[in-house]
């Protein structure tokens, strides 16, 4: 028994069902002309034949010992989560804040939070970092990135 | 003498100041994210595709191949050096390469791993150039079911040689192609799985799904994991082989050239396997295979002029049929249709300054990537020691910048992060992410052709097996998929080497 392809087949077997669902609700029209959800419909069969193919081999093998454990030895969930927090607070703030200010703060974190830099060294480098950024997508590529707060 | 009219045209867009400067962006952006581990081809150009947005198209596309290409000489820098292939295409150089750098041959190496690739990559221009308009005018016949089932056939190779399990790999493509049908139908211009949400109705972007598979994950994987780099401690000299290094590598470099560029072709990891097969193949023809794996020098010349040589041939079924057969090109046909340039058999004749000019930017950036990658390899060699908890932050600012840049929005930015933690699941769970990517580029192509042939055949199912090219296909993917179950053709798929993710 494979716990890894189990838990995964199920995930896509319920997405699946979701997908053959929503393409019965959009119309499926007929085979002279097909509607909508047709694709979807069908899509949705074939994943959800494909998982349970996954499940049931899954279920005949031989159990590995430790194997989800082992899929998650050595992560530092601290650091893990931290970065996508920042990384979502990030696109939270980036319009209200501004690129500028908003990026200066995320790469202070980055640089901090994985293997810590020195204070000083953070800072700076999140400035001169965030700047040619700035003069890159902004001033060169003519990107429209948000004001916010500086108003830049 | 047409194809001399054609090559002038080539020349005169592609020595446009405007155009030599994009190139020269280009392969200096592809040879550094060919030596920086951690981010790819793929990632790269959809972090540079809204760069692109106010250049001219041809411009833009000889930009991006740049990148493409400029990836396969940079890869084999850090298999020299590091022994850690900068990209998939290079695993098998670090073999032979590393070991001799460790004997103190690390220029010669790397010398024959440039002028092998500059040979081979501008061969396989070559042949670019010399079957792609008769296969374009070959193409013109096509109908829908011909299309929809030449897709379905390039998908199932795809799936083939994806690395582990192909009913995995299937699932992918198949969540891939609903991905891709979201937003309005094209027929009825009705609202599919967009849940009220506005900035659905256009579709999920191909640029935030990329950088959160390839980038976002990426980076998230090598967090939890430092990969320590040392650059092997030596003086690179004498980076011209000598005389018999060349009498060694001549006959590699023209077999893993036109290996290379037929390999190329197929859908799916053309470099890499041709990478893998060229070695294989040297290691056979040679009067002693026990130097394999000891620092020989054909096993360093042989792969890296394949893996060059697949790049030339993958632009073939893209631009003459409008398919693209691997994630690379996939991301090229996006930045096609952002330009109004649909790629195809009619390109040639609609647009023959945009084929042809990257065609022929394609030779003169071979000849950049020679002069980047010989006299310029110390600067390479340092951007090599940059420690990744700096590199990393700089990455995903570029990831969240590029993609905001696309369409200026910062549901592009959730989208990204969203695909980020589903591609680091997707590494755990043993699933891969080309599948999907490039189902999600063919799945609205392939509807769209489906539905006008069950239209055009009035639901009759029997049009995929009445024309010959249509019925060949779909017999050809039908075998494929059952292999697996035939031992034979199961035992020689695991053979095969993989694709590691682009």
């Amino acid at each position: 028994m494979r716990s890894r392809d189990i838990i995964s087949s199920l995930f896509w077997a319920a997405m699946g069902i979701g997908i053959c669902y929503g393409g019965y609700k959009l119309d499926l029209g007929t085979l002279h002309e097909p509607g909508g959800g047709f694709i979807f419909f069908w899509v949705g069969v074939i994943m959800i034949g494909l998982s349970l193919g996954i499940l049931i081999r899954a279920v005949r093998v031989k159990a590995i010992k430790g194997e989800m454990k082992a899929i998650w030895a050595g992560i530092s969930w601290k650091k893990m989560v931290s970065v996508l927090a920042a990384l979502f607070i990030y696109a939270y703030v980036f319009t209200p804040l501004g690129f500028i200010l908003s990026t200066i703060f995320l790469l202070i974190f980055l640089f901090k939070a994985v293997e810590p830099q020195k204070w000083s060294w953070a800072i700076l480098g999140a400035i001169v970092s965030t700047l040619a950024a700035y003069g890159v997508f902004r001033l060169w590529l003519g990107c429209q990135l948000p004001q916010g707060l500086l108003g830049i | 003498m047409e194809l001399l009219n054609y090559l002038e045209i080539g020349f005169s867009v592609a020595l446009r100041p405007e155009n030599l400067l994009y190139c020269f962006v280009g392969v200096f952006i592809g040879t550094l994210i060919g030596v920086l581990p951690g981010i790819g081809p793929v990632g790269a150009m959809s972090l540079l595709l809204p760069s692109t947005f106010k250049a001219t198209p041809e411009a833009a596309i000889i930009m991006l191949a740049g990148i493409y290409y400029g990836a396969m000489y940079g890869g084999s820098t850090t298999s020299i050096l590091v022994n850690i292939p900068g990209e998939a295409a290079s695993v098998v150089t670090c073999l032979d390469g590393y070991k001799m750098a460790r004997q103190g041959r690390a220029g010669p190496a790397l010398g024959i791993a440039a002028f092998g690739s500059f040979i081979a990559g501008s061969l396989s221009v070559l042949g670019l150039m010399l079957l792609a308009p008769p296969l374009a005018k070959f193409a013109l016949k096509f109908g829908p079911p011909e299309y929809f089932t030449l897709m379905v056939l390039g998908l199932t190779i795809l799936i083939y040689l994806a690395h582990g399990s192909m009913p995995k790999a299937l699932l992918m493509a198949a969540f891939g192609i609903v991905l891709g049908l979201i937003g309005l139908d094209t027929m009825t211009a009705r609202p599919r799985f967009t849940f009220d949400i506005m900035e659905l109705l256009d579709g999920v972007g191909l640029v935030p799904i990329v950088m959160g598979l390839f980038g976002v994950s990426e980076v998230l994987l090598n967090i939890e994991q430092v990969v320590r780099r040392d650059v092997f401690k030596t003086t690179i000299k004498g980076l011209l082989p000598t005389a018999r290094d060349w009498k060694d590598s001549t006959g590699p470099i023209a077999r893993g050239s036109v290996l290379g560029f037929f390999l190329g072709v197929l859908p799916g990891g053309g470099a890499v396997i041709s990478s893998f097969l060229s070695y294989a193949l040297e290691k056979r023809l040679s009067r002693h295979p026990e130097r394999f794996g000891k620092g020989a020098i054909e096993g360093v010349a042989g792969p890296e002029s394949a893996n060059n040589a697949a790049t030339g041939g993958a632009f073939i079924p893209l631009m003459t049929l409008g398919i693209p057969p691997n994630v690379v090109m996939a991301m090229l046909l996006g930045a096609f249709m952002i330009h109004g340039v649909t790629p195809g058999p009619l390109m040639m004749k609609q647009s023959p300054q945009l084929f042809w000019g990257v065609i022929v930017s394609m030779y003169i950036g071979n000849f950049m990537l020679l002069i980047l990658n010989l006299p310029l390899i110390g600067i390479w060699v340092q951007i090599l020691k940059v420690p990744y908890k700096i590199l990393f932050p700089l990455i995903l600012l570029f990831c969240l910048v590029g993609v905001y840049s696309v369409n200026n929005s910062v549901f592009d930015i959730y989208i990204m992060l969203i695909f980020g933690i589903l591609g680091y699941l997707m590494k755990k769970f043993e699933y891969e992410g080309a599948p999907l990517v490039l189902a999600f580029v063919l799945g609205p192509m392939m509807e769209n052709n489906l539905r006008k042939s069950l239209i055009t055949s009035q639901g009759d199912f029997s049009i995929f097996l009445m024309r010959p090219l249509a019925a060949a296909s779909l017999i050809l993917a039908v075998i494929l998929l059952v292999s697996p179950f035939i031992p034979w053709f199961s035992k020689k798929r695991a053979e095969i080497p993989k694709e590691e993710e682009t």
